[in-house]
């Protein structure tokens, strides 16, 4: 998993707060060293050899949880070893020496612990496994990582919409799993207590949630399922037989259901070692008839009437199958559009909006190889799949600085964002428009982040600036900041022209500034439905303002200066 | 001279006399060598009969004459059913196709300019013969015309230019005139068309027809602006491509059109007994020198192309060309893949075009499919003409197919149930 995910470090986190729970509730074996041990040693060897992770996998703190598991669980065993030779005198007298110095060593290990998390400002915890553990971190610190929209809390109906079904399943799984307590159910509580909380601090955190919700529902659904498939057992052939078939009936029926709901003894373990149970009834029969009566009055108080059963099982069939339904649903409506096609309906069948493709299609037949293109970081990977050009920040994320260099442009007027571009040696910029048709993912809505995000490493770009009485607009009341940015210009240019008044269809109102000129940049391409618009560079001017005059000025200056005696001119180009 | 759209045709009515003492049936035809390399097709008819009943008389390979050419013309001899006798006179009409004879100028227009475009050729034809009296019409597309060259007498009428009666003028006399117009219909030249057509014994016949399209007329320079292109379409964009014609054959199945991202979804299929034509719309409106390249696909019933002759060979009978209207290929690579197991394939195309021979592997396959290649270069969509592909094929071939996946089932199951029922352990 450390190939595919960071999510990883929840794995490495997980598995040894289990160890640790199984120690502390006394459930210590070899068979938990043996699968611990080589787990942490082995995947710690692996992981390091991931390129991405490198040496993180014994530097950072994420993985120090699985280190100090490794040594408490050495410790443990030791102690067991020593109590298993040791007389119980001599053991006190081993614990008392053992204690002493085993705790001055742990503080000094501790201490020089310590100091070295403390030294790095995160205390060595990632900026993205400090935003799970405290969800303000991100919003406060990395406007990165806040932007994402995966990376809010989800919505109460957000859960039911997932996970459907499963969500007041859990809580019976959760129950199950105690009855009886056993070291993989524990695991399994750990596992579902811990992704709640984690899916409730990120959105995204979802696929951790799942896995798990269908774990504990499954063991929930089966122990409904045993229940009452052995009442109906038990009824049927209750009814038509004499109470020492009873017995033998419900001690076979009991051992065929996986359940562990009562304490299982001899009969039934022994009824199930053997695989064909049917012809070996009889002889059970005989066998246990003395023991299991007593069982068997236990087991006629448990089983439910016949209907009832018979009824529940259809229904659990049934939400089963409701459950199906609604997750193809979802898988269907949520989770595959591509968002690259858009669609929408209308009286006269499917109309098809497919911008993204028309400009990426054009960027790769009309432009130069050599060209690159600046857009917002959502665009990367795409321009870079369908119309092969290099683009300046994508999807990776991987150098904020960029990004924020990126951020600033779009938030700066013409002049300074073309200087910018031009240094960067950016032919093409890229926005996205949705106020023609009314797709509300563009870049003007997410240019707040544009602004959060440069703001952050370029301290002139402040975020007041763009909003007027601490709210977002783009109309007639929007700040001169606003209506002066490169991201307004360039996604409103002529806009206009289109139906006269300029209204924004996802902003649902007319905008501020209607009729202005691009200066420094020139319309390259806008797509069908004003989705992608596309806008190229003017090539710097051969001549620049001012020097000239300041060098006339100069000659003027010098032929004038034996006249006066007073200061003289500084000349700028010495 | 028909100048209306970007493909030139020139249509001249020759009344050939016979002057001399001999009966001939050879008359040449002579190009400027500018024009001889333009030059897609030269056609001629005879009109024989009361009622117009033509008959053509096929033309030849061009030859080029002994030295006594003047400036390296370039020859076509048109082969008479009949031969002249002296004396005799007949009549000829011939047509030939030019290709990228319209040069746009000014070279870069913007959005909102109208393209305009320079021809340049001869008021009188060049001739090997002496001309007793000639006539030239020019029609163009629209009435904006910039100028023409007046060799008197010319005359200007709507759109048509005129130009003659000319009297008695010397072999190869030449007098160049220059026109230049408002030509706005689309200049779509195809740069590299890549046409595979594949035979499956089993029914179909797919065609897979790989385009890499560009507007070959004045370079688009400056900003493109939707807003100006969706309010006033006529004014703006006058030249630009907005959708293509492709004309298929009928009962056609399986249409795709897509290019390098995806499927491509503007485009529509009308289909009737005769014919299907599919109407496509690249992603982007084309403007002058913009690209695009798309692939279009699609199957058709094999019995309406696969023939067999009397001495048991079969014969493919398909349309060689591409199914674009009014567009100019440059090059174009037609690929037949014959069915696994066929043997001496033969091509026969009604022009010359250059062959060879490959090998293709696809599903099923242990020896490879033969495929033939034929390739040529300037085509325009009067060569969309039938060319046959011969093969020779035994039908137990077909049956090599399904003995291979019958075989290889076949010993899967055997080998899991000899797997099952082998007993492999040492001791009993």
């Amino acid at each position: 998993m450390v190939c595919s995910w960071g999510g990883y470090t929840f794995i490495i986190n997980l598995i040894p707060m289990h160890v640790l729970l199984c120690i502390v509730t006394g459930r210590f074996s070899s068979r938990l060293y043996i699968a611990y041990a080589p787990l942490v040693v082995l995947g710690t060897l692996l992981a390091a050899l991931v390129p991405v992770v490198g040496f993180n996998a014994v530097m950072t703190s994420e993985h120090f949880a699985s280190f100090l598991v490794f040594i408490i669980i050495h410790v443990v065993a030791f102690v067991y070893y020593i109590k298993g030779i040791l007389s119980p005198k001599m053991f006190k007298v081993a614990v008392t020496l053992v204690v002493s110095v085993g705790l001055a060593v742990c503080c000094a290990v501790i201490a020089v612990l310590i100091a070295l998390v403390a030294s790095s400002p995160t205390k060595g915890w990632s900026g993205r496994s400090l935003s799970l553990l405290d969800p303000t971190y991100a919003s406060k610190y990395i406007p990165i990582i806040a932007s994402v929209s995966e990376h809010q809390p989800p919505t109460w109906p957000s859960y039911f919409m997932d996970i459907n079904v499963l969500a007041f399943l859990v809580p019976a799984g959760i129950i199950a799993c105690f009855l009886p307590l056993s070291d993989a159910s524990s695991f399994v509580v750990l596992y579902i207590a811990t992704s709640v909380y984690f899916s409730g601090v990120m959105v995204r955190l979802m696929l951790v949630l799942a896995p798990a919700a269908c774990i504990t529902s499954g063991i929930a659904l089966s122990q409904a399922f045993d229940v009452f498939t052995g009442s109906i057992k038990f009824q049927l052939t209750g009814a038509s037989s004499n109470t020492e078939v009873d017995a033998a009936e419900t001690s076979s029926s009991t051992a065929e259901s996986q359940t562990d709901a009562v304490k299982t003894e001899k009969p039934e373990e022994t009824a199930k070692n053997r695989p064909s149970r049917k012809s070996k009834k009889k002889e059970r029969e005989h066998g246990e008839k003395p023991s299991t009566e007593a069982k068997a009055e236990k087991k006629r108080l448990l089983a439910l009437p016949l209907e009832s059963s018979v009824i529940s099982l259809l229904l659990l069939v049934l939400l089963g199958a409701f459950y199906v339904v609604h997750c193809v649903w979802a898988a269907a409506e949520a989770y595959s559009a591509p968002s690259i096609v858009l669609t929408s309906r209308s009286h006269d069948g499917l109309h098809v909006f497919d911008d993204f493709r028309e400009a990426y299609a054009w960027l790769r037949h009309n432009t130069d190889v050599d060209d690159k293109v600046a857009s917002w970081w959502d665009y990367g990977y795409q321009t870079t799949a369908m119309a092969n050009r290099t683009v300046i920040v994508d999807n990776n994320t991987w150098n904020n600085t960029h990004i924020a260099t990126v951020g600033t442009a779009m938030s700066s007027p013409e002049r300074a964002a073309w200087e910018i571009f031009h240094s960067l040696d950016v032919k093409y910029v890229l926005v996205v428009f949705g106020g023609l048709v009314g797709y509300p993912s563009d870049d003007i809505n997410k240019f707040l982040w544009m602004v959060r995000i440069g703001g952050g490493v370029f301290p002139h770009i402040k975020e007041p600036d763009y909003l007027r009485d601490g709210q977002y607009r783009i109309d007639s009341q929007a700040t001169p900041t606003m209506l002066n940015c490169l991201m307004y210009k360039l996604s409103y240019y002529r806009f206009v022209e289109t139906d006269g008044k300029g209204f924004d269809r996802v902003r649902q109102t007319e905008i501020g500034k209607k009729y202005f000129k691009l200066t420094h940049f020139e319309e390259a391409f806008t797509t069908h439905h004003w989705m992608v618009r596309i806008y190229k560079l003017k090539p710097p001017k051969n001549r620049i303002r001012g020097k000239t005059k300041k060098s006339k000025s100069k000659t003027s200056s010098t032929t004038s200066s034996p006249k006066r005696s007073g200061t003289k001119k500084k000349n700028p180009w010495q | 001279i028909d100048l209306s759209s970007h493909i030139v045709k020139v249509y001249l009515t020759l009344k050939v006399e016979n002057a001399g003492s001999t009966p001939t049936s050879e008359v040449l035809l002579s190009f400027p060598p500018t024009q001889a390399d333009h030059l897609a097709t030269v056609e001629a008819l005879v009109t024989k009969g009361k009622r117009k009943k033509t008959t053509l008389v096929r033309l030849d390979v061009k030859a080029t004459e002994l030295p006594d050419a003047p400036n390296d013309a370039k020859y076509f001899t048109i082969y008479l059913a009949n031969p002249l006798k002296s004396g005799e006179s007949t009549t000829i009409e011939v047509l030939y196709l030019l290709t990228h004879s319209q040069e746009p100028f000014p070279a870069e227009i913007a959005q909102s300019e109208s393209q305009l475009v320079y021809y340049r050729d001869s008021a009188l034809i060049l001739s090997p013969y002496h001309i007793k009296q000639q006539t030239t019409f020019i029609k163009t597309p629209s009435t904006k015309v910039e100028s023409f060259t007046r060799v008197e007498p010319s005359n200007r009428a709507g759109t048509e230019i005129k130009y003659g009666p000319y009297e008695d003028h010397p072999p190869y006399s030449f007098s160049p005139i220059l026109i230049h117009f408002e030509n706005n219909s689309p200049f779509a030249v195809v740069e590299e068309l890549v046409r595979e057509v594949e035979i499956s014994h089993w029914g179909n016949l797919q065609v897979t027809e790989q385009y890499t399209l560009v507007h070959a007329g004045a370079r688009h320079k400056g900003v493109f602006s939707r807003v100006d292109y969706q309010s006033r379409p006529t004014l703006n964009g006058a030249s630009s491509l907005r959708y293509l014609l492709a004309r298929l054959p009928p009962r056609v199945h399986s249409v795709y059109y897509r290019d390098e991202i995806g499927n491509i979804s503007s485009s529509h299929l009308r289909t009737d007994s005769r014919k299907s034509e599919l109407e496509i719309e690249p992603r982007y409106p084309l403007f002058g020198g913009w690209k695009a390249t798309f692939v279009i696909g699609y199957g058709l019933p094999l019995q309406d192309f696969l023939f067999e002759t009397s001495d048991d060979r079969r014969y493919l009978n398909f349309t060689f060309g591409c199914p674009l209207l009014e567009t100019v290929v440059d090059k174009l690579t037609v690929k037949v893949v014959l069915p696994e197991g066929s043997k001496d394939p033969s091509a026969v195309v009604p022009f010359p075009v250059e062959q060879h021979l490959e090998t293709k592997y696809s599903y099923l396959d242990v020896v490879g499919r033969t495929v033939v290649v034929m390739e040529k270069k300037n085509l325009v969509p009067a060569h969309n003409s039938h060319f046959q592909v011969y093969y020779t094929f035994k039908p137990i071939f077909m049956l090599a197919e399904p003995l291979m996946l019958a075989s290889a089932f076949f010993l899967f199951f055997v080998a899991c149930v000899a797997y099952l029922h082998i007993d492999l352990s040492i001791r009993k």
